[in-house]
Formats: structure tokens, sequence, C-alpha cells
């Protein structure tokens, strides 16, 4: 059930289709946004909290109170109202544009996300081919920003960053193919869906297909890493090489989209890890409340609280290792995880065939 | 985009250039304002040039237009790291001169303090690598215990970075109370701690992967390049002036010489300049435990030697074994209250100078990780 | 207790005057026209020498007494080019450690070039010295035989204006390009600006 659906069943019959299409459009929009808003904004202090009790220090503390929570906040607002910077020598077009397309491409990969049983803006049959195809539009935006900014090092993140990214939509997508064969289906909410039994905890990690699921996760999982450019993969920004790689150039607003960016497609990945592996909104006991009021906001929650532990763990992983160089990076893509992926996928669609044509599964 | 460099023609008649990149002099690789011009076929370097004096502040010619005492805060200065051993190398170079000797108490001070400061200077290389190879966390590791490293400093001279506590004749003042027991503590939470380095970020596979067989630098070019100190170690070159050539009491002491083996990679690389670094921390923490139990009770400071007087004519060189290499001090006097001529021989100016011929063929981010190994402080390249 | 006596090493000039003996003898047998200085003041000055020292004049002749390191001085500086190479190859001299240059003082017609060499397998330091005229400042590069010499020459060079022929790469390294003068020599003057930017 989509949001249009959902808004003709509410409004009267003489409001037009699509009137109806752009209104649930942007009522969508704002929802994501803001959604996406408040997760960056949690992410950043997380991860300043985490890093600084990874490095034996507490972090933020001041700002709000309570730990520093109000920190991100007050550190957004700042951003906005930072003097926005263009070098005269940038390419003014690609630069102002580039920031745009890569928060957009973000937030458009938000519209296939099931948070919930029907809360998802657009149930798209397709969603993790959806989700995978704009998600990987943000190389666009980071090569724009590259080239606009007329600086050598920004041109050297973006290069990497689409040869990265290039790279790594290949494992991303083999080790997908591994829950779909599994739930048969495209769908994020279907697979989610599918993975209610065992009184919620029927999950993809733990079915009978899981000595498929694990390796496939961790597959999942590093090329996660690498598309949204976190450390050990964070090449594009490397600040040690490149100063800031793509964003070196960007100031005040600008600079929080890419911010932001960083951020929702760290979410969006842990999300599709959650949905496809981890059970979505399942959880043990969850099924008992399904008829309250209740359950809604309790699956939404269940959903934000696995998503984000993900997210936590790249976290981890970023405050622990050092950054592999671009050989490295190239080498483990195209040596070794392409091949697992291929392997998996191999042995998977055995496994499913067996399941499916001896036990009729 | 400009694009400048040497033309190429590839296949098909398509014609490359190399790019010019500035790294530097406001980078966050190259630890200061050290400009590093790169020439870069895509991610792989072609050439590489240095250009310094971004930092220059004339630490040669104040030394010729000051007292022999009034320079000592100078020395703090040039590697800011270290400070207590650029003290250490003038004071010495000054009493050569003046044919005077610190008391004995003195001496153990002064080498509990270099050894302490060594250990503060490795934990900065160590941890400034980490982040040089892209590892975040070890370097506030590091940071927790010089921390306690400059509360000791602070504790006996009231600086925590520029000391000029070891001076000509001595040291400036005794240890106050309860400070041996301070560094006690210390060398027992060092020896604790270690491992934690060890274990993140030196045994990390991806720092091994980062480090070892880059920036090779073989035993006969470590030498003729002149590289002193862990960086002529970690090319297998068995040679510490403290052991070889022993100034203060070091003779006496018992120590290693940490020399590279190549451990992960090849003689010479990256890797086994830092795990040079890394153990020559754990010696520095056994003289200092040495020193503790040996040190008396007794002066400070030589009283034939005070804070103004003129040296006898001559010339005297002395270096001595700083964190960063060999530190030279080339002091001579015509009789008067000034010196003559005070050359600074900085080890990371020597070091730095083979790195150019070190870059090309490697990547853009191993430029990094060889400038890193090195660990120059622009301070002292550029005096 | 003494730390220039008790060691073994370079701080005794004891050492320090073994090696340049043995390197002396071996240079005049190859033919170089050099000079050893020894010092003549005690290694250790006697008690009291300090608070001496504080009342002594200037003009007590410096070339009667002093004190440090002995050292070589090449009389013929055009040679020096070959006695690094003799240094290197047949008395294993390794290392040049340092390679700079000195103005005694503005009346001077000479500058001195001074070499600290330092060998790792006889564990001994040497230094050698040589004079080159304020009129035609030029010495050889030893860049070739000791390539640690490149930026010490550059160094020296534009701090006293010295040209070091057949250097490769004769730019300033610490000054800036257009610098003007030599700032180590005695007689330099300290611009009033630069650029623009007022020095005084």
């Amino acid at each position: 059930m989509g949001i249009v659906q959902f808004l003709s069943d509410l409004l009267p019959e003489t409001i037009p289709y699509w009137a109806l299409v752009l209104l649930g459009a942007g009522i969508a929009f704002a929802i994501i946004i803001a959604f996406v808003s408040v997760v960056a904004i949690f992410s950043v202090w997380l991860e300043r909290k985490v890093a600084g009790h990874i490095q034996s220090r507490l972090g933020p503390m001041y700002v709000g109170g309570w730990h520093g929570w109000a920190q991100s906040i007050a550190d957004g607002i700042k951003l906005i109202l930072k003097e926005d910077v263009i070098l005269t020598d940038a390419d003014r077009p690609l630069f102002k544009l580039a920031p745009c397309i890569v928060l957009g491409t973000a937030l458009a990969a938000f519209v296939a996300v099931p948070f919930a049983p029907g809360v998802v803006p657009a149930d798209i049959n397709l969603g993790v081919f959806f989700i995978v195809a704009v998600s990987s539009l943000t190389t666009i935006g980071v090569l724009m920003a590259g080239w606009g900014s007329n600086n050598k090092w920004s041109l050297y993140g973006a290069m990497r960053e689409a040869a990265q990214v290039a790279s790594y939509e290949i494992p991303l997508g083999l080790s997908l193919m591994m829950p779909v064969m599994y739930f048969g289906s495209f769908s994020l909410s279907q697979a989610s869906e599918m993975q209610a039994g065992w009184g919620g905890l029927h999950w993809y990690i733990f079915s009978d297909s899981f000595w498929i699921a694990i390796p496939s996760f961790v597959l999942f999982f590093t090329a996660a890493l690498a598309e949204t450019k976190r450390a050990p993969f964070d090449l594009p920004e490397s600040e040690s090489e490149l100063v800031a790689g793509f964003h070196t150039e960007y100031s005040g607003i600008r600079f929080s989209f890419f911010f932001m960016e960083e951020y929702a497609a760290m979410y969006l990945m842990s999300a599709i890890g959650t949905a496809l592996w981890f059970g979505g909104w399942n959880f043990p006991g969850l099924y008992l409340l399904e008829g309250t009021a209740l359950f809604t906001p309790l699956a939404i929650a269940v959903f934000v609280v696995k998503s984000m532990f993900l997210v936590f763990v790249m976290m981890w992983v970023r405050w622990t290792v050092p950054r592999i160089r671009i050989d490295q990076v190239m080498a483990l893509g195209y040596k070794y995880l392409t091949p697992i992926g291929l392997f998996l996928v191999l042995v998977a669609s055995v496994w499913e065939y067996i399941k499916f044509s001896m036990m009729g599964v | 985009m400009q694009v400048t460099g040497s033309e190429r023609i590839v296949e098909l008649d398509v014609r490359t250039q190399d790019v010019d990149i500035n790294m530097g002099p406001q980078h966050p690789a190259t630890h200061g304002v050290l400009r590093v011009l790169l020439r870069a076929d895509g991610e792989i370097l072609t050439g590489a040039q240095s250009h310094l004096g971004y930092l220059h502040r004339c630490a040669e010619k104040i030394g010729e237009n000051v007292d022999w005492v009034q320079y000592l805060p100078y020395t703090d200065r040039y590697d800011y790291l270290s400070a207590m051993n650029n003290n250490l190398g003038y004071s010495l170079a000054v009493e050569k001169l003046l044919g005077q000797d610190a008391p004995e108490r003195a001496q153990y001070l002064r080498i509990i303090l270099v050894e302490l400061n060594r250990i503060a200077s490795h934990l900065v290389a160590v941890g400034t690598y980490g982040l040089d190879v892209g590892a975040f966390t070890p370097f506030f590791y590091a940071l927790r215990e010089r921390e306690m490293l400059l509360e000791i400093f602070e504790r006996i001279c009231g600086a925590r970075l520029t000391y000029t506590f070891i001076r000509p004749g001595g040291v400036m003042n005794d240890a106050p109370e309860g400070w041996f027991d301070q560094v006690a503590a210390f060398t027992e939470v060092f020896d604790q701690k270690w491992p934690d380095y060890w274990n993140l970020l030196v045994e990390n596979k991806i720092f091994i992967e980062r480090t070892a067989n880059v920036g090779v630098l073989s035993e006969e070019d470590a030498i003729a390049w002149g590289a002193t100190g862990p960086m002529l170690r970690g090319s297998g070159v068995d040679w510490d002036i403290r052991r070889d050539q022993p100034y203060l009491l070091y003779g006496d002491l018992d120590f290693d010489v940490i020399v590279g083996k190549g451990y992960r990679g090849s003689v010479g690389d990256c890797f086994d300049r830092n795990y040079v670094r890394m153990f020559e921390m754990v010696q520095s923490n056994r003289i200092v435990r040495q020193c503790l139990d040996r040190i008396r009770e007794g002066e400070v400071q030589n009283e034939e030697v005070g804070m103004s007087f003129a040296c006898p004519p001559g010339r005297s060189y002395v270096g001595i074994e700083n964190p960063r290499g060999e530190l030279g001090h080339w002091l001579v006097s015509d009789g008067g209250k000034i010196a003559q001529r005070c050359r600074v021989r900085a080890p990371s100016f020597v070091n730095l100078a083979v790195v150019e011929h070190m870059l090309p063929g490697c990547m853009l981010a191993d430029a990094a990780a060889i400038i890193g190994s090195v660990d120059i402080v622009i301070g002292e390249t550029d005096r | 207790m003494n730390h220039f006596k008790q060691d073994s090493g370079w701080g005794s000039s004891a050492s320090i005057l073994e090696a340049a003996e043995k390197t002396l003898a071996s240079l005049q047998s190859a033919g170089f026209s050099v000079e050893l200085r020894v010092p003549n003041l005690p290694l250790l000055a006697p008690d009291g020498e300090a608070k001496r020292l504080k009342k002594k004049a200037k003009e007590e002749n410096p070339e009667y007494e002093w004190r440090g390191d002995s050292y070589i001085v090449l009389k013929d500086s055009a040679s020096l080019l070959d006695v690094c190479r003799h240094l290197r190859d047949e008395l294993g001299w390794e290392q040049l450690i340092d390679c700079t240059a000195m103005d005694p003082s503005a009346e001077s017609g000479e500058l001195l070039g001074c070499y600290q060499f330092l060998s790792l397998s006889l564990k001994a330091r040497l230094s050698i010295e040589i004079s080159i005229s304020k009129e035609s400042p030029e010495v050889q590069s030893v860049t070739s035989i000791y390539l640690t010499a490149d930026w010490h020459e550059r160094e020296a060079s534009e701090m006293f204006g010295i040209t070091y022929s057949g250097h490769p790469d004769p730019r300033n390294i610490l000054l800036p390009d257009d610098w003007e003068g030599f700032p180590l020599r005695k007689d330099y003057e300290f611009p009033e600006e630069y650029h623009g930017v007022s020095c005084k």
C-alpha cells in the first residue's frame, strides 16, 4: 500500500489522480528529508561519541547538556549560517549542482525502504534493484563536484570515487542476489514480511540458508563500506592524502549536503542489510502486538534500531583500521570479492533449486 | 584544469600528460609547512621535488648574535617534539668548548629526561604515522601516554614543549619531591600500554599492507644519503651514537640497538622504520629504569659554569642521538661570549633529502606513508 | 665523573685526534697537502678556569690557546674532490655528516668550508677544513661522492654565497629564490624590506 493509495482513500474522489500523486510525492519527500536529517544529525553525534569512546576520549559533552546531544544540531546551524564560498575558477553550474545531486540521489533511494508493514513510501517490487541503481548515481554528483572544484586533489578524489564505486557495484549486486534468490523477490518489504516466522526470528541470517547468508552478508557489508566511502575504503576523501578529496573546496550548506549524504548512504546500506538479512522490522514477540496501534511505531523503531546498529558497526570499523591503498582496493574488489560473489551466487542458486525441487519449499 | 608535465602518446594517438600537484605547504600529511611538488601519472608518481624554507627562523644567524646560554631557548624550537635532546646536544657542544662537565646526578637526570623525551617524540611519530595511513585511534592512544610525559616535564621544568632545562654545566634545577616516583609510575604504565599500539596499529593487516615493501631505502643508499637515527637503523645499519660513541653515561647503561630486519617486508621499508621506533621506546623505557636505580643525591649544576661566560677559542662538533637522527652542533668560538659560528646539523633536514628520490614510482597514497615514515619535524628541517 | 674522558668514542678528543692522525698520514702519503690542527688546552678545564675565562678578554691571542676538536686543514682546496674520494674509498669514512662553511669575520678575506665525516665501521669522526676566498668563492661539489652533500651545499651556497661547481641542482633551499645577500656572512646587512614587508 503506497502513499497515493492511502491518500485516495482519505480524500474525496473528485481530486484528480495526478494531484494525488503530486501530493503523495510531496508528503513522501518531506517525511524522507525530515527522517534523513534526523538520522544524519543523530549519526554525526553518534559517530563522534563512538569515535571518542574508542579513542579513550568522551566526545562532545557540553552543547545541550546531556552528553552533548545538541552538538550536531549546533554544527548544522553553524554550517547553514556559514559563508558559502565558490571559487572564482570553479565551474559554477557543476559546483552548485553537485551537492544537490549527491543528496538527491541518496534521498531518492529511501523511497523503497520498508520501515514497517505498509510504511514504505513507494512499494516498488524491484526495490533492491532500484536502491542499488539510484544510490550509485551519487558518483555522478561526486564527479561533478571533483571536476567543478577545479582542484587537483578534488579531481583525484572524484576519480577514485568513480573507480571505486564502479568496481564495488559488482560485488554489492552479487551479494544481494543471495537473499533475492532465497526470498524469490526483489521487493524489500516482501522480503521483510517473509522473515516473520518463528515468532519473528526467522531472519535470513538464521534460516536454513544461513551458511550462504553469513558470507553473503560479509560480502555485502564490505561492498557497502566501499560504496559509502567509509574507512577502510574512504579513499575519495582520504584526508591524509587528498586533504578532503572531492569536497575540499566546499563550505557551508553545500558541504553539509555531502556530509548528510554520507550518513544517509550509510543508513541506507544498513537498512538494506537489515531488511534482507536481519529480518527487517521483525523482532521476537512483536507479532503479539499486531493489530494494535502500538505495532507500527514499534516495528519502525525495531527497524531503525537494527539499522542504526549496523551504522554503529560501520563507525566501529572506521575508527579501528587504517586506510587501504587504491590498488589494494581494486585488487580486493576484482580479485577477491567479485569471484567470491560469483561463487556464492552459484552455490546459492544450486541450493535454492535443490530446496525447491526436492522439498518444495 | 591546468595540466603540465611531459607529454606522452599512449595508444591510438591518445595524448596523456602528467599532472603536477602541490602537496603542501598546507597539507595534512606533510607534518607542517613542507611543500612537495609531485608529478603524477594518475595515481603513480613520476617525480617529486621538496621545497623547504617556509619555517626558516634563522637559528644559525641568531646563534651568532646571542650569548652562549641565551641561545639555549632557540634550540628548543628546531625539533619541538624533542626539545630536551636539542638542549642536550647544544649543552654538550658548549661544555666541550668550556672544558667543563656536568655532575653525575645532572647526567642521570639528563639521560632520564632525554629518554622520556625520546619516548614522547616516538609516540607522536608512531601516532601520526597511523594518521598518515588512515588509522586515527592509535594517535589518541599515543597522545594519552604522551600527556603523562608532558606532565612529568611540566612538573620538573614548568614547560610542556620547549623546556630549556638542560643547559651547559648541568640542568636548571633538581627534581621536585616525588618526581622520580612519577617517572617510575610512567615506566610501569608504558610497559602495559605499549602492546596496545603494537596490536592495534603495527600488527594490523592493513597497516602491514600499506607499509611493508613501500619506500624501501637500501643500506647503501641510507649511508650515502647521510641518513641517521631510525631511518638508518631501519635500513639495517647497526649504528647508534649512544652505544658506539657514548656521551653522558650511556656507556654504563644496558640497552639494545634496534635494527630493521625486514620483519614484514624487505629491509629498509616504511614498516621497518616504524618498527625501529616502536622498539626504541621500549629500550628508552629500560634506560630510564636503570637510571632511576642508579641516580644518587648530589649537585645538578656545575658551579664553574654560570649563566654568562666566554668560551675559549676552538671548534667543537657534538653529534647526539636525537629521536630523529644525529643532531650535530658545530660551534666555533673565538674566545668571546658569543659564538662565531653556530651550525646545526638537523637530522630531519638530511633524512628528508632522500625522500624526493624515494617517491617516483610509488603511488600517491604512498607519498603520505613515506614522508610520514621519515618522521620529519619542519621546525628542524628549516631551522 | 667525566663523560669526555671515560668514553671510548668521539667525545674524547683523544679518539678524534687518533683518527685524524691516521687519516693525515694516509692523506700525506697519497700526496695531498694537509695539516693537522690540535687543541692545546686540556680537554677538561682545571677548577676555577671558567671564572677566569669570564674575565678573559677577547684580545688574548686566539691563535695559541684553544680547546675542542682537532681538525685537518686542506691547504689546496682544488684537491677536495680527490681527498673525499680517498677518504671514502680508501679510509672508510662512509658518511659525510655535515658540510657547511663559516665566515670568521667581516674583515677576513676568506671563508672556511667545513666537512664533518663519520665512519660507521671505525666508529670515529673527522673534521676537515678548507679555505675559500671571498673574491671568488668557488669550491668543488662533493655531491658525486657523498650524495648527502646535495642539500648541505645548497644551504651553504645560499647562506655564504659559495659556488659549488658541479652541483646538480644549485637552487636556494631555505631562502626564497630572489633573496639578496648572503645572511651568514658577517658583513651581511639585514634588508629594510622584502616585497613590501618591513623587516625592521
